[in-house]
């Protein structure tokens, strides 16, 4: 079928707020260069989590603003303040916002049910209740940030993080938008970890939140912006699956339409979601299998060092962005491996969700 | 309730209802204004007078009906302490 | 780009079951809004909603709102005559809110008296917004990307929107795409918390409005490339001409004052669909019936059309808020308006507000051939969509 003629969209800004690292891509440099696991605690249940301190969320909200903010939304909100500051882009032009979360304010919503189930109607509290609802990241970042085009909350298994930007991508490269600001967040909640627990959920999980400034590389450039990386090619499609399930099917969609979106025959590296969970993770492999033949293709994941969560997948486009600049693919248990080209961001959800985003040097 | 009591279980509220900083609540004053834009408020918005009306209606069980316009008795601490002493006495 | 149809059909209302039923109720200016029975509403002031009343389709260890989802999506795809080999590659953009919220809570509140609940009843899976899209994918074999938008209120407009740029932009043929909500003490305690909530049935654009009422349903549709339609020989229902979406960034419940954003989003679809402002002859309002709301609206509807026309009225009159199903419900609501030439009525409007300058269809629907019509959704953070349809 015929496709849009597609615009070129590039990375002009980086946030990144999660245990192991905070800042722009200064910071996300600095740690890939020498990635090393941040603190784990019990946070998360019976798994090991990676949660982030709390000091370093009151240093990057002040208290006035913070009050009124949710932590999810104070993570979201800080991260999209090192992109855009990054990014030194104008809102006023027109800035666009993607959220990716998979638990959304689970924090919120407890406590605003605990309220009324502890004080009955009087216990509610309305400062809450629009926390309650899973776009509360988004609304409160739209307005921190002055985003007041297109914004979306996507709720996917997994992939999050990934889809985040593969959507966003997709509205820049169609011309419906110049600038959009997209990444994924998550936050370590008790009782959700004690569900996790109960699903056989496994891998480490994390909090945090990734988010990167896409521009139309025309826009970037002409307004002298710093270009990070391209994204040469992305898509979403579906693998059949029960829901939330692991499937048998390995022919991706996603990784072809992204490859062809990109010119390319396959890519040079990978960044994978790999995220401890053993049944999706074979599966995963299975399906990169059968994209890549049997080439070896240098591969790794961040997610055992910071723990799973939608702002990975975001990170992991961003960490991809930085190899296909300086030529490192970051190893696990600290330094990299030498690589050139462009890689692939790949991630695959339980129920068959799956994202592959094309990056290269710009 | 003395208009004084009234003051300083709002200030309890500040912090248990309206997420303030302790401190910050213990450093706010009869005359300190309460709604956002206004020099010195602790800066109140909304959504703020709509969880301080519950908290008043739980605390003290004085029904803040939204119809009638109360922006006068929200001003300030002192404006809000007597408005709700002076509800409490009628009652 | 490519045309976008409408070639089917899903609702699952607070008037019943099916799009027959649905568009009954909308034509007689029934009102759905009655007394609460599926949450103890015990203490609130308003005690009222307009529930579904026989959910029917689907296994009962299925959350209510993916049961709602089911019905309307299967009636959609069977409306829309869509083999397997279509449906395999079919697009799914879900708008959900709450999720399986509601059968959360009672495992919650369970939990909290010291009882306990069969461990299907605390599946986090099923309490996700992302729940349904997985459930629907499934059970109907749409095999195509999928994914969940959360955007408040508009998340059923907006996953219109969503399905409509794949198809636009040729990533997909076909795409099923609608919003499903049901009812919740969530949703409901924190509309009543928020005292935004009418103790009687909502009243839109009436001078004496005092508030919301809250509703429950589902309603899909078929979406198609015009081509693709007209090979499979089917006739569409109408065109979904454009969309324009916008963020007020103004205040997390609050409306930006002057209406800028909704305005924004009801210009956006308008040049979208290359259509001036006076050929739009119906606006499906978002009409929550706020003081708030329905004065700000009717400002932003004033700066892009001009006082006095076209006609406007709110759905929510007869079946309430239906949260994130209100984006999807209302363009079906939209879509038949055009396809049965009759204006759904504001079925509760006694006293028209003076401060309205426009004509809201009180009580009775009024018979009238239009060519275009928009359905205005505007969501809590400001999260504005406008969705344009133009007649088949």
């Amino acid at each position: 079928m015929p496709q849009l003629q597609r615009r070129e969209v590039v990375i002009t800004g980086v946030g990144v707020v999660n245990a192991a690292i905070v800042g722009a891509s200064p910071a996300l440099g600095a740690w890939l260069r020498e990635p090393r696991p941040a603190a784990r605690s019990g946070a998360g249940g019976a798994r090991p989590a990676v949660r982030l301190p709390e000091a370093t969320l009151a240093g990057l909200i002040d208290p006035d603003e913070a009050r009124r903010l949710a932590r999810v939304c104070q993570l979201t909100i800080a991260a999209a303040r090192f992109a855009v500051a990054e990014a030194g882009l104008d809102p006023a032009a027109g800035l666009g916002l993607v959220v990716g979360s998979e638990l959304g304010d689970f924090t919120s919503t407890i406590a605003f049910a605990d309220g009324y189930l502890a004080r009955g109607p009087a216990g509610l509290s309305p400062l809450l209740f629009p926390n309650t609802v899973m776009n509360t990241m988004a609304a409160t970042t739209a307005i921190a940030v002055a985003a007041r085009e297109l914004t979306l909350t996507l709720n996917v298994p997994t992939v999050a993080g990934e889809l985040a930007i593969a959507r966003a991508t997709a509205a820049v490269a169609s011309g419906r938008a110049d600038a959009v600001l997209a990444g994924g967040v998550d936050e370590l909640d008790p009782l959700v970890a004690e569900m996790l627990d109960a699903l056989g959920d496994d891998g480490v999980r994390g909090e945090g939140a990734t988010f990167l400034v896409l521009e139309a590389e025309r826009v970037a450039r002409a307004r002298g912006a710093r270009v990070l990386g391209r994204i040469a090619g992305a898509a979403w499609r579906s693998l059949p699956a029960r829901p939330w399930g692991v499937g048998r099917h390995v022919a991706s969609r996603a990784i072809a339409e992204a490859l062809a979106q990109a010119g390319r025959q396959a890519p040079d590296w990978l960044y994978v979601s790999a995220s401890g969970d053993a049944t999706r993770d074979a599966w995963e492999s299975r399906v990169l299998s059968a994209a890549l033949g049997s080439r070896r293709v240098p591969s790794v994941s961040l997610a055992a060092l910071i723990g799973h969560h939608a702002g990975l997948g975001a990170l992991h486009v961003a960490a991809a962005a930085w190899t296909a600049r300086v030529g490192l693919l970051p190893a696990i248990g600290g330094g990299a491996e030498r690589v050139a080209g462009g890689g692939l961001v790949h991630g695959l959800g339980r129920g068959g969700g799956h994202v592959a985003v094309m990056v290269e040097a710009a | 309730m003395q208009d004084k009591e009234v003051f300083d279980e709002l200030k309890t509220i500040l912090v248990s209802r309206l997420k303030f900083d302790p401190r910050r609540a213990a450093d706010v004053v009869q005359s300190t204004p309460l709604p956002k834009g206004v020099e010195g408020s602790i800066g109140l918005d909304s959504l703020d007078f709509i969880e301080l009306s519950i908290a008043i209606e739980e605390r003290f069980g004085v029904v803040v009906d939204e119809s009638e316009n109360l922006s006068a008795h929200f001003a300030s601490f002192d404006t809000l302490s007597r408005f709700v002493a002076g509800r409490l006495r009628a009652a | 780009m490519r045309r976008v149809l409408v070639t089917g059909l899903g609702a699952v209302s607070p008037f019943g079951a099916g799009v027959k039923t649905y568009w009954a109720g909308l034509a007689a200016g029934t009102c759905a809004i009655r007394p609460l029975s599926l949450i103890d509403a015990t203490g609130f002031r308003c005690r009222i909603a307009a529930e579904v009343p026989d959910v029917g389709a689907g296994s009962a260890r299925r959350s209510r709102a993916d049961r709602l989802a089911l019905g309307a999506a299967a009636e959609a795809l069977e409306d829309a005559g869509l083999g397997a080999a279509d449906r395999a590659s079919a697009a799914l953009v879900v708008g959900a809110v709450g999720g399986g919220m509601l059968e959360a809570e009672s495992w919650y509140w369970a939990r909290a008296r010291g009882e306990r609940l069969p461990r299907w009843a605390a599946s986090l899976r099923a309490m996700l917004p992302a729940a349904h899209a997985e459930a629907l994918a499934h059970r109907l074999r749409l095999g195509g990307p999928r994914h969940t938008v959360v955007t408040a209120c508009s998340s059923g407009a907006v996953a219109l929107a969503e399905a409509a740029e794949l198809i636009a932009d040729g990533v997909v043929d076909i795409a099923v795409a609608g919003g499903v909500d049901a009812v919740t003490r969530m949703c409901f305690m924190g509309f009543n918390a928020l005292k935004l909530l009418d103790p009687e049935p909502c009243r839109p654009f009436d001078r004496d409005r005092r508030g919301m009422s809250i509703g429950e349903g589902a309603a899909f549709v078929v979406l198609e490339a015009a081509e693709h339609a007209r090979a499979r020989g089917v006739r569409p229902h109408a065109e979904l001409a454009g969309h324009g979406t916008t963020t007020d960034a103004y205040h997390v419940t609050a409306p930006q004052p002057e209406g800028e954003g909704m305005a924004r989003a009801m210009r956006a679809a308008l040049v979208a669909g290359g259509v001036a402002p006076d050929a739009i002859g119906y606006v499906n309002a978002h009409g929550t019936a706020t003081p708030q709301n329905d004065r700000i609206e009717a400002r932003a509807i004033a700066q892009v059309f001009g006082a006095g026309r076209p006609l406007v009225s709110s759905t929510k009159s007869m079946i309430g808020h239906t949260m994130a199903a209100a984006g999807s419900l209302e363009a079906v609501a939209t879509i038949l308006a055009l396809t049965h030439e009759t204006i759904p009525p504001t079925a509760t409007l006694l006293t028209p507000d003076p401060e309205v300058e426009f004509d809201c269809v009180p009580r009775v629907a009024r018979e009238l051939a239009v060519e275009h019509a928009i359905s205005n959704s505007f969501g809590f953070g400001g999260q504005n969509i406008t969705l344009l349809f133009r007649r088949a």
